[in-house]
């Protein structure tokens, strides 16, 4: 028999007779995906993910099973044809269930592994867990302390129990090894960026830029850097020497900071573009927004409150006295905290219900436990300074209506309602505003405006902008998360490359609230613990000092608190090749909807899983256990959608199995795994 | 091999004749237990696994054992068009079973059937193999109570 | 009088179903020297059971045969009455050519069939050198009658030019779309005819194994076969000239799946393998049943062999039309008067078909199926089109093995692609991601239309996906599977937007777009409807609560006044929406 000549997307090709196009076009460098392919064993024909059109008949043909035929005219990359590569996909992930990720990962907004630093945790390796945390978030003694836990409130335990203590994972694997711990460095390549401002989104992008080789200068205009962690957070939530700590790790890494700069004044956009190869702005978000009532001027604005206290380091400062904040956020909650310990006497004045309050329910709790009264329903009418130099905030009641754009109920004012509290302080804490840099465009809200894709602020080529200054006020996960993207982008701007957020492909069994503990798949027992808690220090020190509310959990405990984890993600999500093809090409896991596959994942093998919820039905494990192993263990039971791959009545796989695990390796998804995760 | 099962010496040992074997242990038993799938894979030299996988695959066969008397209601097209999906609704709320179940006394089990090809008397159903057409609600009934006198 | 000399009984499945048995066995009774036998089935099932007197002159046919004793004598006194004559429109159309024997002789008699001209084509023949047997097969344009259409002259030649010592021809008698029933009348009525189709066709290619793939739901069937399979041995007629063996004909009951229907999935369950198909090529001409070189031909083809060749191939090429040659056997069945089997030349309209034979009334058929779960709809305004293999797939629908199902109005045409659905996804083997999740989504989008939940997204998503499907499914079962849902989308779309937009069934066929309603101007208050009801829907006062109504018809059936009436949802009692 002779060669065979045919065309692949418009290209001469030959092929040995016997070749399949699939072999053909890897011959000739063409990638064409698929699942069930494998080399070993007779082909499965099943996933048609590697489909190919010949163009002169206009058929689909699987590529896996298909030989070239003299002459034919094979297209294995138009648009067509990867539409139909698309649809198979889908159509495999609209009956898969599993999490590739896990949920606690997948609601941290710097996406940080959290599953695997809770892991190395438990193992007791917290230097491990420090390196994993990094990855994503490079200031770790602050955020394990500040961080509202966005993956605490997506923990399945929540089904049965409470959530795992992630934060106290980052918080005492920092608190161990961050000082002593220096990542490798790359040598620095050249380039040279400019970071205006030292808060959390400033110092990320400085880190990310500096673990690719490029230098960064960041320019500061308070004496002293970590912006809100400094200047915002008080002492008791975020002592500030822990800051100091933390933020000394940055010149290790050849980042310099210029301090008393201020963009605008003292340096320009302009000025730095040039400079350096690139700016990135980070300068926060610090204007304090209006209350819009008569009289405001006599009270206090929340965030220049704290800030000035923050500047004289919480060291004799003057009592409050009676203090009303007005606000339910976070800044609200620590104005209120630290006027206490100043020695006030604190009402929390509030226009909705507590379940309403935008602040983390913990802190208001804690609020409340060391003695703030909460003024609900009540919105401020005006501020008037009465003749005794007191002042009063004229309050109305109020009531709440329908839902607004929020999808909070919109509070309204009670008619005739009005009465008056007097207070000695009036602290305003109702969010802040960015102030948009004279040089940059803003946006309707005041922020920066920057493409969304790159972060590139608009009218520039090389200024970059991330964090609060992009999106308002937000958390310090985010503005880490926001400062890595804004360096990264900047990278990829360096090597002339353009910028494109990696897709977040996720497969997921769905939200706890909307599960039972028979939904999800065990690799192990978990304990039945109670959540770990920690010990606060007495009230009469919380109420008195700035002294951190608790000391860091220690290891033995949180040693134990891993052991309540799951471990929700996929054993095979790094390998799985339904995740690969399916980001490759762009697929939704929701691209088609309806039932899913049905079964119980079978855990009673020591060693391996096998979820047929996870289960593609290629067959290949039934083919290398029959074929290759001939054992014969593993066959297709039932047909149409109710295929699924069993053993014999359904008794499992032997334990000898653990020897073998030759369709462990060859099943392109984690249907059937070890249960070993790493 | 058990004397249970002897009947399958008049096949080869061939395993095209699985599924015949199969039939024949069907014909006998009723319906395919796990020591029937033991034996069968014993005879042709194959993994239980295999054989069950092949059984499964197959709608004919049962692995639960069926009642005394066994209804097969057509779901053809032209039954369909003619209204079995009510006959199937009338049996179930007389039997109290589904499709696929036996009664608690082992009397009656239903099965819908894809076509006894008697369309030409839409609806049917069998009652072991006998024939009923053009079944309305008061013959189906009258069927019934024939075989409950049985 | 006119003589008796014996008297027929049709007593294929269709005639036992309708209760020939007892006819039979009253005959028999009263009979006394009279032969009395059983025989096939003629194909009018719609007037079974059928009686047929043979005499010294012209044979004497009675309908609708009652099993009593009255009936038996009047049939033996030649009475005038219930006597049947074949309806004069249905004469004008049909051919009987293939099906002539049918119900007229003894099945499993041999020598009755050889009185009939049986075995003579073989010999025929046996006297011809086998290329020559496939080119006058080639010359008659005969093409596969299970639902492709392949030129069997084509196939068999493809088979005899394998050099193999070991060959296999495959009958395929596995019937599985639902509606059609030729396949199992003719093995019951004539299995000589069909199984010489078999021996003629192991002649012409060099096969030398048979294997019958029959569905184990046609038991008959099997039995005749098996009786005739015998006969044949005995007779030695499977021992073909120049052989050293007889020939291994070998029937194998099928186990229950539709896709086993499809070639390799059939190979595959003749292997004692799950029924999944492969992909192809190779082809199995080239690599088959345990690798051997097999032929894959259906029940009517191999029972147009002998026919066709005592006729003369090119006698048999000017019946039809040029392309498609020949008769076709339909079976009839759905909203008609006289549902059964029809043979009729290629190139008879639909109208012919529908309205002449199968006697529906024009104006109250919306629409046929052809070609069973694997075909399409083709609506009422489309019948005068000559039906032949590529006129029906050029409408959308296929020739399919010939079941024709006539579609009423009061039928709808949703709910009938949601009912094809639900049986091909069922029958899906599993196996390749198009077929196996692809229809089941159709499925489910079909029945959310049907249970009133369905959007104009879903219309979207059944265009869109549908096309892919049969793009990209492995083999014809997958590839076919979208048809219904595409072509009644494509004449019936407006039944698709009245439940998504509307949320009502035109048709008032969907339950859940409903609702019962007992019209208290006739009600006689006999309380049948009340002690019927399953679920207590019915009040004293006799008005249907549709919040607890199950519609499951029981009332409608059994009111005496017919006071009872499927009405849009809506417009009965509905407790919760008072």
């Amino acid at each position: 028999m002779s060669e065979i000549h045919f065309k692949i997307d418009g290209v001469d090709r030959v092929a040995q007779p016997g070749d399949t196009i699939l072999k053909a076009a890897e011959a000739a460098g063409i990638k064409i995906p698929t699942l069930c392919y494998n080399k070993k064993i007779s082909r499965t024909t099943s996933c048609f993910v590697c489909v190919v059109k010949d163009k002169k008949t206009g058929k689909f043909l699987p590529s896996c099973s298909a030989c070239p035929s003299e002459g034919q005219d094979i297209d294995a990359s138009s648009d067509e044809v990867k539409e139909m590569r698309r649809t198979a996909l889908g159509l495999l992930l609209s009956e898969h269930t599993g999490d590739c990720e896990a949920p606690c990962t997948m609601a941290c907004p710097a996406h940080a592994s959290v599953e695997e630093y809770v892991r190395a945790g438990k193992q007791g390796d917290f230097l491990k867990a420090l390196k994993i945390i990094k990855q994503r978030i490079p200031l770790p003694m602050s955020i394990g302390r500040v961080c509202p836990r966005f993956c605490e409130r997506d923990c399945r335990r929540n089904i049965d129990s409470k959530p795992v203590s992630i934060n106290d994972f980052k918080r005492l694997a920092a608190d161990l090894h961050y000082e002593s711990y220096m990542e490798e460095l790359p040598p620095l390549n050249g380039k040279k960026a400019a970071i205006v401002g030292a808060g959390p989104a400033g110092f990320s992008a400085a880190y990310y830029l500096r673990l690719e080789g490029v230098q960064a200068d960041i320019y500061e205009k308070m004496p002293e850097a970590g912006g809100m962690l400094r200047y915002g957070i008080p002492e008791f939530r975020l002592p500030k020497d822990t800051l100091r700590k933390e933020l000394a790790h940055f010149e290790k890494m050849d980042v310099t900071i210029q301090y008393g700069k201020e963009l605008g004044k003292d340096i320009s956009i302009a000025d730095l573009s040039k400079q350096y190869d690139g700016v990135i702005l980070a300068v926060g978000s610090w204007s304090p927004s209006s209350m819009r009532v008569e009289g405001e001027e006599y009270a206090e604005q929340g965030i220049r409150w704290l800030e000035n206290i923050a500047a004289h380091n919480w060291k004799d400062l003057p009592n409050p006295g009676k203090t009303l904040v007005v606000g339910g956020g976070n800044t609200a909650m620590d104005c209120a905290r630290t006027a206490i310990r100043l020695g006030g006497e604190v009402a929390i004045v509030y226009r909705r219900t507590r379940k309403e309050m935008p602040a983390q329910a913990i802190e208001v709790d804690e609020a409340v436990e060391e003695g703030a009264k909460l003024e609900l329903l009540t919105a401020p009418v005006a501020v008037k300074k009465l003749e005794d130099g007191k002042l009063a905030l004229t309050c109305c009641k109020m009531q709440l209506g329908e839902p607004d754009a929020s999808g909070r109920r919109k509070p309204e004012p009670v008619p005739g309602s009005e009465f008056d509290m007097e207070a000695d302080t009036i602290i305003a804490a109702i969010g802040q505003r960015t102030i948009c840099p004279a040089e940059a465009t803003a946006t309707k809200r005041g922020d920066i405006a920057v493409n969304a894709e790159d972060l590139k602020v608009e009218g520039y080529e090389n200024v970059f902008a991330a964090g609060d200054c992009v999106n308002g006020p937000a958390t310090v996960v985010e503005a880490v998360a926001a400062g890595r993207k804004a360096a990264l982008s900047a990278v990829d701007f360096f090597a002339g490359r353009k910028h494109v957020e990696p897709p977040v492909f996720n497969v997921s069994r769905g939200h706890w609230s909307s599960l039972s503990t028979d939904d999800l798949v065990y690799l192990h027992e978990v304990s039945k613990a109670d959540r770990v808690e920690p010990e606060f220090i007495p009230m009469e020190l919380r109420k008195t000092t700035f002294t951190e509310l608790f000391p860091t959990i220690p290891a033995e405990k949180i040693m134990k608190e891993g052991e309540r984890c799951i471990e929700c993600s996929c054993t095979s999500k790094s390998e799985c090749k339904l995740k690969k093809h399916s980001e490759c090409l762009g697929v939704k896991p929701d691209m088609f909807k309806g039932e899913r596959s049905c079964g119980k994942a079978d855990t009673r093998h020591p060693a391996i899983i096998q979820d047929p919820r996870k289960c593609l039905r290629c067959g290949i494990c039934v083919k290398i256990c029959g074929e290759v192993v001939n054992n014969h263990l593993l066959a297709a039971m039932q047909r149409g959608f109710a295929t699924r791959i069993g053993t014999a009545f359904g008794k499992g796989l032997p334990l000898a199995c653990k020897d073998c695990g030759k369709c462990i390796e060859e099943c392109p998804v984690g249907a059937l795994d070890w249960k070993i995760k790493n | 091999m058990s004397e249970e099962f002897s009947f399958l010496k008049e096949l080869g040992t061939d395993r095209s004749s699985l599924i015949k074997g199969l039939q024949l242990v069907q014909q006998k038993e009723g319906y395919v237990s796990d020591e029937a799938i033991e034996a069968v894979a014993a005879y042709f030299g194959m993994a239980p696994a295999e054989v069950e996988g092949v059984l499964t695959f197959y709608a004919q066969f049962k692995r639960i054992k069926p009642g005394r008397f066994q209804i097969s209601v057509c779901d053809g097209t032209a039954c369909h068009i003619k209204g079995s999906p009510q006959i199937q609704q009338w049996l179930e709320a007389e039997l109290g079973i589904k499709d696929g179940e036996t009664d608690a006394e082992g009397r009656f089990s239903i099965q819908v059937v894809a076509c006894l090809g008697c369309c030409s008397l839409a609806p049917v159903m069998s009652v072991n193999g006998k024939v009923y057409g053009n079944l309305d609600r008061k013959k189906l009934v009258r069927v019934l109570n024939e075989y409950r006198k049985m | 009088m006119a003589q008796i000399k014996r008297i027929k009984v049709g007593m294929a499945s269709c005639g036992l179903a309708a209760g020939a048995q007892a006819v039979y066995d009253e005959l028999k009774k009263i009979a006394g020297d009279i032969p009395v036998v059983g025989v096939g089935c003629i194909g009018h099932c719609y007037c079974e059971p059928i009686v047929e007197v043979e005499t010294d002159s012209e044979p004497v046919f009675y309908s609708r045969v009652q099993g009593t004793a009255e009936t038996a004598q009047k049939i033996l006194s030649l009475s005038e009455d219930g006597r049947f004559e074949v309806p004069a429109l249905r004469k004008k159309n049909e051919l009987v050519f293939v099906t002539k024997l049918a119900g007229r002789i003894v099945p499993c008699d041999i020598e009755e069939y050889k009185a009939n001209g049986g075995f003579s084509a073989l010999k025929k023949c046996t006297a011809m050198k086998p290329a020559d047997v496939i080119e006058e097969l080639k010359k008659s344009g005969l093409r596969g009658r299970g639902g492709a259409g392949f030129p069997t002259g084509m196939k068999w030649s493809f088979l005899a030019a394998k050099q193999n010592p070991e060959k296999v021809m495959i009958c395929n008698a596995d019937e599985g779309d639902p509606g059609a029933f030729m396949d199992r009348s003719m093995m019951e009525s004539v299995p000589y005819q069909v199984l010489e189709g078999m021996l003629i066709g192991a002649y012409a290619t060099g096969a030398t194994k048979i294997f019958i793939y029959c569905r184990a739901e046609y038991p008959m069937a099997i039995e005749h076969l098996t009786i005739a399979i015998a006969e044949i041995k005995k007779a030695g007629y499977d021992q073909l000239p120049g052989r050293e063996k007889p020939l291994d004909i070998v029937i194998k009951e099928g186990a229950g799946a539709f896709v086993c229907g499809e070639e390799t999935a059939m190979i595959a369950s003749l292997e004692g393998k799950r029924g999944q198909p492969r992909f192809r090529p190779p082809f199995p001409t080239d690599s088959g049943w345990n690798g051997l070189p097999t032929s894959i031909n259906n029940v009517e083809t191999f029972a147009n062999i002998a026919p066709v060749l005592n006729y003369g191939a090119e006698n048999y090429a000017k019946i039809g039309t040029p392309k498609s040659t020949g008769t076709k056997i339909f079976a009839l069945a759905g909203d008609l008067k006289n549902p059964g089997l029809a043979e009729v030349p290629m190139g008879v309209t639909l109208a012919e078909i529908v309205y002449e034979i199968g006697g529906a009334e024009p104006g109250t058929v919306k629409a046929v199926q052809t070609g069973g779960p694997s075909g399409g709809c083709i609506p009422a305004d489309k019948f005068d089109v000559k039906v032949d293999y590529d006129s029906l797939k050029e409408l959308g629908a296929i020739m399919g093995s010939g079941g024709l199902i006539v579609i009423g109005n009061d039928r709808c045409m949703v709910e009938t692609a949601r009912y094809f659905l639900s049986f091909t996804h069922k029958e899906s083997c599993g196996k390749c991601t198009f077929c196996r999740v692809g229809t089941k989504r159709m499925y489910e989008t079909l029945q959310r239309i049907t249970e009133g939940n369905g959007t104009e997204e879903d219309i979207a998503f059944l265009e869109d996906i549908g096309p892919k499907i049969r793009m990209g499914a492995l083999c014809g079962l997958g590839q076919t599977a979208p048809n219904p849902a595409l072509s009644t989308l494509r004449y019936f779309r407006n039944e698709y937007e009245a439940h998504v937009k509307n949320k009502v069934c035109p048709s008032l066929a969907c339950s859940a777009l409903v609702d019962l309603k007992l019209d208290p101007a006739n009600c006689i208050k006999c309380g049948l409807c009340r002690k019927t009801c399953p679920v207590g829907a019915i009040d004293e006062n006799f008005v249907i609560d549709n919040a607890k109504c199950i519609k499951c018809n029981s009332c409608k059936e059994l009111c005496p006044k017919k006071t009872i009436q499927r009405v849009p949802r809506g417009e009965g009692f509905n407790s919760n929406n008072q």
